[in-house]
């Protein structure tokens, strides 16, 4: 019951884009259609899922003055070895994702879980809050990209709206992702206080 | 645990031993897919943008220019070229694009192999400079945007990825001709 809810918790009351504001430079740099949000929400999902397991089962033996470096050190062997994986067998998408891959050993979502979540409990539950977190960041991406990619150029996941002529082409360039981060930040918050 | 210089020099040195295995397995696992896949998709883009043929086209790659070349042949007459090129000029960068030519010179096709240029507006080069009035494909002479006085339509709002595409496709006729002689 508790996993349940910190996975519930990890999409919601804590969502690391909409309510923690963390991670926010893949989160702007990522989201110009739906499909590269969500790729790379999963991608950072699968990083964090094995990292807070890794955190939290070797918190025993990592001394208490060299944690930081360690976290880092597991983080970055887990985001190359995502990376190998999609380069061997998912070239297409290693290639639109590009230099986001490897930053996300330096996303702070990560390292924030580790330290705050996984350092202090145990395996399952660290699994279950990289799940929910890594769950919140990949919907926070799929919406924001859904939505700069419907406002720019009237198609989403492949499906053409209206046409693209349309399409306001400022909701795909950089302050298109500012203009919609800070419209959705207020509407998830107002819906969170609304409950 | 106690954080005294013996334990963390112990932790540290076991943790960075035990993922450096770990890469290297997995280094191993995929090394071999990982070249496979860099091959089959050149083979891919070739088969698209140059006319049929037959022979094993990767094992023909020569150095023009310092770009790569490929000669591609059916029942062992030539019957194209292609050649991997790019800008460094792009809006954002590095674009590598393979083109094609046949025995003419003409331009078969091309394929944007890599580019990090901006959605909806550069990044529609791939199909742009397919596609009339502003197609290259047949073209036999160096290219350039009206904007300086050449004949292809740039992509709207987006002419300096234009011209930074039209550089790379003239870069590769240049290492084209160099070849032939």
């Amino acid at each position: 019951m508790k996993s349940l809810k910190v996975i519930i918790d990890g999409i919601f009351r804590r969502n690391p884009t909409f309510v923690l504001v963390l991670g926010l430079c893949p989160t702007l740099g990522t989201t110009s259609s739906a499909i590269t949000g969500m790729s790379m929400g999963l991608a950072t999902l699968i990083v964090l899922m094995c990292s807070n397991f890794t955190v939290s089962a070797l918190k025993s033996i990592i001394p208490d003055k060299v944690r930081i470096p360690a976290f880092i050190l597991l983080i970055a062997s887990f985001v190359t070895i995502v990376q190998m994986i999609m380069q061997a067998w998912l070239p297409a998408l290693n290639e639109s994702l590009g230099i986001f891959i490897p930053l996300i050993v330096v996303n702070c979502i990560l390292l924030g879980r580790a330290e705050a979540f996984a350092s202090k409990n145990n395996p399952w539950l660290s699994v279950c809050d990289g799940l929910g977190i890594g769950l919140g960041f990949t919907l926070a991406l799929t919406i924001i990209g859904s939505v700069r990619e419907i406002l720019g150029t009237g198609a989403v996941f492949g499906i053409q709206l209206y046409s693209a002529d349309f399409g306001a082409l400022l909701f795909v360039l950089a302050p298109g992702a500012f203009i919609v981060l800070g419209l959705l930040i207020a509407v998830f918050n107002r819906l969170k206080e609304g409950r | 645990m106690k954080s005294s210089l013996r334990n963390m020099i112990l932790s540290l040195t076991g943790l960075t031993v035990a993922i450096g295995a770990a890469l290297a397995v997995v280094n191993e696992a995929t090394a071999d897919a990982i070249k496979e896949t860099a091959r089959r998709s050149r083979i891919e883009a070739m088969e698209a943008i140059l006319p049929n043929f037959d022979n094993d086209i990767i094992a023909t790659q020569e150095l023009s220019e310092g770009l790569p070349l490929y000669r591609a042949s059916f029942g062992g007459e030539p019957v194209g070229i292609a050649i991997e090129t790019y800008s460094d000029n792009g809006f954002s960068g590095h674009i590598s694009i393979i083109a094609g030519f046949d025995n003419n010179g003409k331009i078969t096709g091309y394929r944007v192999l890599g580019h990090q240029e901006t959605p909806g507006l550069g990044a529609k080069m791939g199909e742009w400079f397919a596609t009339e009035p502003h197609s290259v494909i047949g073209s036999a002479t160096s290219l350039s945007v009206k904007n300086d006085g050449g004949t292809i339509d740039a992509i709207t709002g987006a002419t300096i990825t234009s011209r930074a595409f039209l550089d790379a496709i003239n870069n590769a006729r240049q290492a084209l001709e160099s070849y032939k002689k």
